[in-house]
């Protein structure tokens, strides 16, 4: 830190010579210690991550202290005001809760059904590569891509109820994002077809790095098939499983694009999560301050759920 | 010697075990052979059909594109068109053309910008350590988690009052800013593997820091180059966040013009899938030549959603 803070000195001795004179000499110089000009950019970046990381959440925690509301910027000083009016809100409650909801159907079987394709494909499997590839092709695609084809799976036209049709159980149709009841259900099914096989790979590489001692050790001992894994190479993994585990967590307290466009955060309020409450009300109804107030309580959920695992993380190195 | 005698009569055990094994397995071998193959069979038709779960959307989806909008009332979902058709993506592309340039523009820059500054970053951090620089990387790592949402207001009026709105420009610098997080956590976690003797050895030849880099780091670095280079590209170009704040109609990325193609009043499902599958092109090429790139940077930087 004091390294950087030099650094600042330096980049301000800089910028006062160069209102006294700009000659030729100092440019020389400066290519001359080439060292600063490596330094001069590493501090460029973190100033300018700086700016718009930590100074942005700042400013959005000032914002959520005023009165601001509809298109002209208003600065007045309310205190926590926007908070108590969150915490007596019924749409902050119903968007906290469908994401709590949200979040138990999302995460879970992402995890389940990630460990268990890792688990098939470990069986040398021929084509392994073929299959692991197109597992992860959903993950690679842009939310708004996957949003569209998800659209198209779930109209009441769509594909499928086309399916449920053709195997005669056209009794289980439904209206998969037009009916509140099952909207939210419908959305964390896709989400989990695109994010499963990115967990899959997470988990497969995971269980590659078991050490094959272990492995051959427990199969001597009569450990085979599923205990083996139950046993032995799940408890192995646990650092990944955490690892699987934030990362769900954390697009869960940021998935915006997604429903976004399959759903809009509808039928009513039905799909609605945090992250487009915050956006509604800032884009849609010019609600800036408050719409503030709960940026920043999603911005503390998430750092309750991160710093612990960088603790964690950075820890063990 | 006592503990080695021992570890020789466990060593028989352990072989006769096997050689009894051996003998007590060749009289149930065929029954063993055929449970085998059952559980083969059952294996890979569970993996078969989790492969059609996953491609299903993705069939219907190509398949819509190629269909005229009578056919597309015809036809199953799952079915291919009767007589595949261009129309769609003539149209999506009529939509498309210039948002898919300006993407194609920004995300490579921005690309270009994020990496080269996150490669700076880590070598700085690994290479030119100074006190606290384990907690200015860990301040920067914090970066990639944050949710965007909670920081667009300030980002909104920043980049308005910079008068670059709905530019280029605006595009590029958010998401060579917040790229930086990321390249600099998987360039600080190669070039970690870099030697230090490497570094001193070209110091003592008299090579400065920037020729250090620029002879020595950089030639070195083309895998990290391009694990961050294809994972920011995805990222970059897959972003609508973004897009969606800080563009208007003078400078459409092209998932803010998908979106605005297809949410229109009325639904054309097969103009919607052509434009779906013209915008995830570069990112289905990308996922075919250097998906093995891709999955190193996504295991590396398991973090972002």
């Amino acid at each position: 830190m004091e390294q950087i803070s030099e650094e600042i000195d330096k980049i301000e001795d800089f910028k006062n010579k160069k209102k006294r004179k700009f000659s030729k000499e100092i440019i020389n110089n400066i290519f001359a210690r080439d060292k600063l000009i490596i330094r001069l950019i590493f501090v460029t970046c973190c100033i300018l991550v700086a700016y718009f990381v930590y100074y942005f959440i700042v400013w959005n925690i000032v914002v959520s202290m005023t009165d601001w509301q509809g298109l002209i910027q208003t600065n007045n000083f309310v205190g926590f005001e926007n908070y108590l009016r969150m915490l007596d809100d019924p749409i902050f409650w119903t968007s906290l809760t469908n994401n709590l909801v949200f979040m138990l159907v999302f995460i879970p079987s992402s995890i389940v059904i990630g460990l268990f394709l890792a688990i098939l494909l470990d069986q040398k499997i021929r084509k392994e590569s073929v299959f692991r590839t197109i597992y992860l092709l959903p993950y690679a695609l842009s939310f708004i891509v996957t949003a569209y084809l998800w659209q198209w799976m779930f109209i009441e036209d769509g594909v499928i109820n086309f399916i449920l049709d053709l195997f005669g159980l056209g009794s289980l149709k439904m209206a998969w994002i037009s009916d509140p009841d099952i909207a939210l259900f419908s959305v964390s099914f896709a989400l989990v077809w695109q994010f499963s096989g990115y967990i899959m790979l997470i988990f497969l590489a995971a269980i590659r790095t078991v050490p094959q001692s272990h492995i051959m050790a427990a199969q001597i001992d009569g450990a085979s098939g599923i205990r083996l894994y139950t046993r032995v190479i799940i408890p192995q993994i646990k650092t990944s499983t955490f690892t699987a585990f934030v990362i769900l967590m954390i697009f869960s307290l940021k998935a915006f694009d997604f429903i976004w466009i399959l759903t809009d955060g509808g039928p009513g309020w039905a799909t609605t999560i945090l992250p487009i409450t915050v956006f509604k009300l800032a884009f849609k109804s010019n609600q800036f301050a408050y719409s503030s107030a709960i940026a920043t309580t999603l911005f503390l959920i998430v750092m309750v759920i991160v710093i612990p695992y960088l603790y964690i993380t950075y820890r063990k190195r | 010697m006592s503990s080695h005698e021992v570890n020789q009569t466990e060593t028989l055990d352990v072989i006769d075990d096997l050689k009894w094994e051996k003998i007590h397995s060749s009289k149930v071998f065929r029954l063993s052979k055929i449970k085998q193959i059952i559980k083969r069979v059952i294996l890979y038709n569970v993996l078969i059909v989790a492969l059609i779960v996953t491609v299903i959307p993705l069939w219907s989806g190509i398949m819509s594109a190629f269909k005229t909008q009578a056919d597309l009332s015809l036809t199953s979902p799952l079915a291919p068109p009767t007589i595949p058709t261009f129309e769609p993506f003539i149209y999506a592309w009529q939509e498309l053309q210039q948002p898919l340039i300006n993407s194609v523009l920004f995300t490579t820059l921005a690309t270009i910008f994020s990496c080269l500054l996150g490669s700076i970053c880590g070598f700085v951090l690994t290479k030119l350590k100074f006190k606290g620089s384990n907690t200015v990387f860990l301040l920067l790592t914090l970066g990639i988690f944050l949710p965007y949402q909670s920081i667009i207001i300030p980002l909104f009026i920043t980049i308005r009052n910079l008068g670059i709105y709905d530019t280029m420009w605006a595009m590029i610098l958010v998401h060579s800013v917040y790229g930086i997080p990321m390249t600099t956590l998987l360039f600080r976690s190669y070039y970690e593997s870099i030697p230090e003797s490497l570094i001193n050895a070209a110091k003592t030849d008299g090579a400065g820091i920037m020729a250090i880099y620029r002879r020595l780091i950089f030639p070195l670095s083309p895998l990290p180059f391009v694990v961050a280079g294809v994972f920011q590209f995805t990222s970059i170009w897959n972003d609508y966040l973004f897009a969606l704040i800080l563009t208007g109609a003078n400078f459409e990325p092209a998932s803010f013009a998908l979106s605005n193609m297809a949410g229109g009043t009325e639904t054309a499902w097969n103009n919607t899938m052509a434009g779906t599958f013209l915008y995830s092109l570069p990112i289905l090429l990308i996922f075919v030549v250097l998906g093995k790139y891709l999955m190193q940077g996504l295991m590396a930087g398991a973090v972002k959603g």
